[in-house]
């Protein structure tokens, strides 16, 4: 896994995803320490300030959480906090665009919320 | 982080050995410029010829004067190379301040001078040894050092005092192009200008009333002191004027 | 703790000032990339923290001590730039070994190891080394002598993009576990920023903005879009650059103030707002003029208007 470095999107940023992404995927348990800032900052080839702010991020989410002196470790909460993230932002996002999108093609409200769904139940029987 | 702190002799020795290393060059062209005086040297300082009836006689003096004076020139130069650019800036890719720089050249030239001395004085040896071997049909070997190693020694000492005052001169003639470049242009003006004027005049100028300074002592000791206090206060000048220069690459 | 500090400090060469009243720290045990375009004064500056040069006017304290003629500085620093000038008479393996008696934490097994892994001889000289070669040469010094403070001016001059990489991986390696500070300067922000803590850009001499990478990496938004709207949104924001694309669209890049409702309401009227990459940031916030090379053809028009 290599982080996309043209900067599209802050390096801490991509991080976090990556490691919230570790964790969805059942690499790291509650409860189970995850890297360090220098193995962050080592596999990535990233400054170890910035793989610290990655790991920072997640800790204010609670997704992870600090012990003095041991680093950090994976909440109880964790998988649960970033699957109602991902809904509300990554959903919110997208809708926003459909809206916007549907504004300037003249779809009406009624119209498009039928698309909705069409769509949803369509995928529900396939 | 906790700071490495460094004694000034500890970073003048470091700098003195890197010093015999990297400007090893000059030892090179030491040996060259002897081998050239001692080539000049072969037609002898001085000869003399008397013939009467059937026999013809020429006498030729040989003497390791020449090479010396070479040695001399080659102290100046070589001070004066190590002053440019090229070798001056070599202490500043490691640690030094400008103090340390001037007084592990100090003691470069110093080293440079004894070497240049020694190897001039044996010099002599060399030319007897040629001379004897190729040069004439009867050689009176009037050479020292079996008879009386002590002025041997003697000599080998006033050359080196010389080689060093020549030295000296070079490095702060070297440090005061390097404070300004319109030295290159007024100190050989300066000397060869007053060099003629004398001439023009036809007196003894100043440069022969110096020479006379230091050669007409015949006082072994005095001569070390006027030779060590000129070149002593001919480096406090140098590092003087040398210690707010900055590093131009 | 700061390792640097320089208080208004001016350099000039003759009637040109390198520096300008630069004000700067730098802290300790941080990486930081030293950005400006040439003639910027970034070279000038660190040789005064080197402690070659004497500044004209103002203060500069390193590791609380004046640098110009300072043993201890000078034994806790070393500075590589590609105008160094080693002695012609060593070897290679001999200018290691030189390198090595001078400072203290200096690390042979590394050098050795770096040495062999760029497959430099030990008997090549300096000066028939090629201009990439040299640049590798000084990198091995830079970083096996572990200083406290270590400067690389253009580290990467001439060097292949294999080897620079190769380069920043062992820098980054050795500082996280040897931490010391460590600047850098460079033409290649893209390539190092990774391995930034800081980011400090000169303009003219003076500083023009100093700050973490990662908040550099959303200081500024650029604002696409028609002309008019374009304009109406951005006439109350610190414009960074600004160019127009086609007939009557705009792009503009803006310190990036914009409330998470601005956003949101960007779309409705039809303008792209997206991040700005570092290394474009600092080429827009370092040219002379906002409109960059374009103003020079005459493309670029104020008013906007025709």
């Amino acid at each position: 896994m290599v982080l996309n470095l043209d900067g599209s999107k802050p390096i801490y940023v991509q991080l976090a995803e990556w490691l919230e992404n570790e964790i969805l995927n059942g690499h790291f348990d509650s409860g189970q320490k995850i890297y360090s800032q220098y193995q962050l900052a080592e596999i990535f080839n990233i400054n170890p300030a910035t793989a610290a702010k990655g790991l920072n991020i997640l800790a204010e989410e609670n997704v992870l959480y600090k012990k003095r002196g041991l680093g950090m470790f994976v909440s109880d909460e964790a998988k649960s906090i970033i699957l109602t993230k991902r809904r509300t932002q990554t959903l919110t996002g997208l809708v926003e665009e459909l809206a916007a999108e549907a504004r300037r093609l003249d779809v009406s409200k009624e119209e498009l919320i039928e698309m909705i769904k069409g769509a949803m139940t369509g995928g529900t029987e396939e | 982080m906790s700071l490495a702190s460094m004694t000034m002799t500890e970073v003048i020795k470091k700098q003195y050995i890197y010093k015999l290393q990297a400007y090893i060059q000059v030892f090179f062209s030491l040996l060259f410029l002897q081998l050239i005086a001692v080539l000049f040297s072969l037609s002898g300082v001085a000869t003399m010829g008397t013939s009467g009836g059937m026999v013809d006689m020429e006498i030729r003096y040989y003497s390791a004067d020449l090479v010396v004076v070479f040695t001399m020139l080659w102290g100046f130069i070589s001070a004066v190379l190590i002053t440019t650019r090229a070798y001056r800036n070599d202490d500043f890719l490691f640690v030094t301040n400008r103090f340390t720089s001037n007084l592990s050249n100090m003691l470069f030239l110093l080293t440079a001078s004894l070497i240049g001395a020694i190897t001039a004085i044996l010099s002599f040896y060399l030319l007897s040894i040629v001379v004897n071997l190729f040069g004439s049909d009867y050689f009176i070997n009037n050479t020292p050092v079996l008879k009386d190693p002590v002025e041997v020694l003697l000599g080998m000492f006033s050359a080196f005092l010389y080689i060093l005052l020549f030295c000296m001169l070079g490095y702060l003639a070297g440090t005061l192009v390097q404070v300004h470049k319109s030295f290159v242009v007024l100190l050989p003006a300066a000397f060869l200008g007053s060099l003629f004027l004398d001439l023009a005049d036809g007196r003894a100028g100043v440069f022969a009333e110096v020479f006379k300074f230091y050669h007409s002592e015949h006082s072994i000791l005095l001569f070390t002191v006027k030779v060590m206090v000129t070149a002593g206060v001919l480096f406090l000048v140098s590092a003087g004027l040398s210690n707010r220069l900055e590093v131009r690459s | 703790m700061n390792v640097i500090e320089c208080k208004e400090i001016t350099k000039s060469y003759g009637r040109v000032k390198a520096l300008d009243n630069l004000c700067c720290t730098i802290e300790e045990n941080k990486i930081t990339g030293l950005i400006g375009r040439n003639g910027a004064g970034k070279t000038t500056l660190l040789k005064i923290i080197a402690g070659h040069l004497r500044q004209t006017s103002g203060e500069v304290k390193v590791f609380s001590l004046e640098p110009f003629n300072n043993l201890t500085v000078s034994a806790n620093i070393i500075f590589l730039h590609d105008q160094v000038n080693l002695p012609t008479a060593l070897t290679l393996k001999e200018i290691l070994q030189t390198t090595g008696s001078f400072y203290p934490n200096w690390n042979h097994e590394l050098a050795n190891r770096l040495f062999n892994y760029f497959s430099f001889h030990p008997f090549q000289y300096y000066h028939g080394l090629s201009k990439g070669m040299k640049s590798t040469f000084n990198m091995i010094l830079g970083l096996s002598a572990r200083c406290p403070l270590t400067l690389f001016d253009e580290p990467t001059t001439g060097m292949d993009a294999a080897v620079r990489k190769d380069f920043y991986r062992a820098l980054l390696k050795d500082y996280i576990e040897h931490p010391r500070t460590i600047i850098l300067s460079s033409h290649y922000l893209d390539e190092i920023e990774d391995l930034l803590e800081e980011i400090l850009v000169l303009k003219e001499g003076k500083q023009l903005l100093h700050m973490p990478v990662a908040e550099l990496q959303d200081w500024a938004m650029t604002v696409q879009g028609k002309a008019p709207v374009v304009k109406e949104w951005t006439n109350d924001k610190q414009i960074i650059y600004s160019k127009k694309v086609g007939d009557d669209q705009m792009l503009t890049v803006v310190k990036n103030d914009f409330s998470a409702k601005e956003r949101q309401l960007s779309r409705e009227v039809g303008i792209e707002l997206s991040p700005v990459t570092t290394s474009d940031l600092c080429v827009y916030l370092t040219s002379k003029s906002t409109g960059g090379i374009d103003d020079v053809f005459g493309q670029h028009d104020d008013d906007g208007g025709h």
